[in-house]
């Protein structure tokens, strides 16, 4: 190498923009970049809106980011030494990538956020997953992977290993699956085959959420109700976007959401709890809580949790069922 | 030159060349970056090496030999994320699993996380249905716009570098029962998930003890900018996050072990039983159970028994039986 940085003139650059993402972030710049490249390699034509989407960044800023990519390259900085990314006609074309035609390894952070993510969830393949993402990072940084992981725990697995692990291979093999679940509002285990379209998680509660054929609509179903899972041989189509463009975990609400009154010593308590709305703070220290999008059995389940501290105020049809839930919970004791 | 610029640029050539580069060479390319003989410029370029191993690409230095000469170089296969060789399975845990933890809007190193999903489409031979599968779980588990959220995820992203880099933190912290605000010094040790509320674990230097911090309820946090790159505290080998992040509400230390019992009702749930954790002794009886705790801290469970409505009585000891007594009948006359 004996050519010289300064004897090669850069390529002109736009001027940068207040606020550009490199004024933010530039480290964050650089990983979006080391993805980027590498990602429209492997998708040559890739409109600017996906790329800019699946890097979780504005148009905006994806295209700042190839002006910026126009000055990269390496020495001795020859024309064919710079990356050439361009885009033509609304979509993103790599010409020469300068050997960032794959993305790097995951840093210590990354695999150990995923890791624990994945063993928050579960399943057989926990413990296989949490190696190969040990296994794919640099190994200078694996010590410090094995101590950040021991550093979050983002809740116990909702069902067994066994149970999650079948339904992971069926929504990855698109196979229905029978479930023996319990169900609330029967009170009793029940039988079901569902298409698992996939998990989800909601108010650090997991469901499974799919078309359930016998009912012909989708429906979601709380994990650590389901007791037993069976992968059976039935393969079904993918999920349309219309599907998924509807898909909810819990129906709309009808009516006014139920509305709790909770006194002065749980009222911190009551509204840093995630999923509940401070409706309003009153005199004394109370406060009137409501919780959007959530069955109104469960908010009085909740304010019953609150030892005596919390009572439901509204509407009235939710009052008085909650006074025959006290009613039918203090007959236990007699 | 920009210094992002200058990152990517020195990775290229690293990348790029067939055999290590001599630190000569790399300063006779980087003239204005790492000019000169004095320690600054090598000072320099190490920061640089340790940026890079940041985003996840190592710069290795090489003693020469008689084949290669010495410096530095990328080894491509320490570079390019490999194919993790997972089954489908597993491939389908990683991406429900983190696309669930992102659209919940609180997780630790979340911007790590987002880029951990985007690499894995790399790291995965085809992961067709579960890359959709994730798409839907990010819609169906999305929170946007709930309240609040984005304070507790600013508090969980801040917390997650002190921990990383061992860094103290400031808070200002609004106790919940005694709604008491302190100020405190707390060097973080981990952070933990329940019911769906982030709480950080670490020594409190006010209270000169391991506390542990419900997030919500944090008002202000700041983390020492003093020498950013050392660590204000080491770690604990008597430390262990599960022992804090596992503790039932009744397990808090308030008082000496009791032994208590809780009758479930049928029909029996698997949710309702899981609900007393793993620590619990369940014998199951006539379509019910019998759940035995021991409890540190009556008042948690009272409340968690009560949250079950009818599904469940307190059987023992006699007084927590007859203080749920009280606390219901007081409730009906209220509502009557």
């Amino acid at each position: 190498m004996t050519a010289r940085r300064a004897a090669k003139p850069r390529r002109p650059k736009a001027p940068r923009t207040e606020g550009s993402p490199a004024r933010k972030d530039p480290r964050e710049r650089l990983r979006r970049i080391l993805f980027l490249v590498p990602y429209a390699v492997r998708h040559p034509g890739i409109p600017v809106r996906e790329l800019s989407r699946r890097c979780g960044c504005t148009e905006k800023e994806l295209l700042e980011d190839l002006d910026f990519l126009l000055g990269v390259g390496s020495p001795p900085f020859a024309p064919d030494d710079f990356l050439d990314v361009y885009v033509e006609g609304d979509r993103v074309y790599v010409a020469l990538h300068q050997s960032f035609s794959r993305p790097p390894r995951f840093t210590e952070s990354e695999a150990a956020a995923l890791a624990a993510a994945a063993r928050a969830l579960g399943g057989e393949g926990r413990d296989r997953a949490v190696k190969a993402l040990r296994d794919s990072v640099p190994r200078d940084r694996r010590a410090s992977f094995d101590e950040l992981v021991q550093r979050i725990y983002a809740g116990a697995p909702p069902a067994r290993d066994s149970v999650l692990g079948r339904l992971e291979r069926a929504v990855a093999e698109r196979r229905a699956v029978r479930i023996a679940h319990h169900s609330a509002s029967r009170e009793a285990e029940v039988e079901r085959i569902v298409h698992p379209w996939t998990l989800a998680q909601r108010f650090g509660h997991w469901y499974l959420y799919g078309l359930d054929p016998a009912r012909g609509r989708a429906l979601a179903f709380r994990l650590d109700r389901v007791r037993e899972c069976t992968v059976t041989d039935e393969r079904f189509d993918a999920p349309g976007e219309a599907d998924l463009a509807r898909a909810r975990l819990f129906s709309e609400p009808e009516g006014d959401p139920v509305k709790v009154r909770v006194g002065p010593t749980a009222a911190a308590w009551a509204v840093s709890r995630p999923g509940l709305r401070l409706v309003k703070r009153e005199r004394g220290g109370r406060v009137v809580v409501e919780a959007p999008g959530a069955p109104a059995e469960w908010t009085m389940r909740f304010a019953l949790s609150l030892g005596g501290d919390a009572e439901v105020i509204a509407p009235a049809a939710a009052r008085r069922h909650f006074a025959e839930l006290v009613r039918r919970t203090l007959d236990r004791y007699a | 030159m920009q210094k992002d610029q200058r990152l990517l640029d020195l990775a290229a050539l690293l990348l790029k060349a067939a055999e290590p580069v001599s630190w000569r060479e790399i300063q006779e390319q980087f003239r204005d970056d790492y000019a000169g003989r004095g320690e600054a410029a090598i000072r320099k370029f190490e920061r640089d090496k340790a940026d890079l191993l940041e985003l996840g690409i190592p710069v290795r230095w090489v003693a020469g030999d008689e084949d290669l000469p010495a410096g530095y170089l990328i080894e491509k296969d320490e570079f390019y994320l490999p194919d993790l060789k997972l089954p489908p399975e597993d491939l389908a845990l990683l991406y429900v699993a983190g696309s669930a933890a992102l659209a919940n809007g609180t997780f630790p190193y979340a911007r790590d996380l987002a880029h951990a999903l985007n690499k894995l489409s790399f790291a995965a031979r085809a992961p067709g249905a579960s890359e959709a599968a994730a798409a839907a779980t990010r819609q169906l588990s999305s929170t946007d716009g709930a309240e609040g959220h984005e304070a507790i995820a600013a508090r969980v992203e801040e917390l997650s570098r002190a921990m990383a880099h061992k860094k103290r933190v400031h808070l200002v912290y609004l106790g919940a029962e005694r709604r008491e605000r302190t100020e405190r010094d707390v060097d973080p040790y981990g952070l933990f998930q329940q019911g769906g509320a982030w709480y950080a674990v670490g020594w409190c230097h006010m209270r000169k003890a391991i506390r542990t911090f419900h997030l919500a309820r944090v008002e202000s946090l700041a983390v020492n900018p003093a020498a950013p790159r050392t660590p204000d505290f080491a770690s604990r080998k008597d430390f262990h996050l599960a022992d804090h992040a596992t503790r039932e509400t009744w397990e808090y230390a308030h008082h000496p072990p009791v032994r208590c019992r809780v009758r479930l009702h049928a029909p029996l749930s698997t949710e309702v039983v899981a609900s007393f954790g793993g620590r619990a002794k369940v014998e199951e009886e006539g379509g019910g159970a019998v759940v035995e705790v021991e409890a540190t801290n009556a008042e948690g469970l009272l409340r968690h028994v009560l949250g079950l409505g009818d599904r469940a009585e307190v059987l023992a000891p006699r007084d927590l039986r007859a203080r749920a007594r009280d606390v219901l009948g007081r409730l009906a006359k209220g509502l009557a």
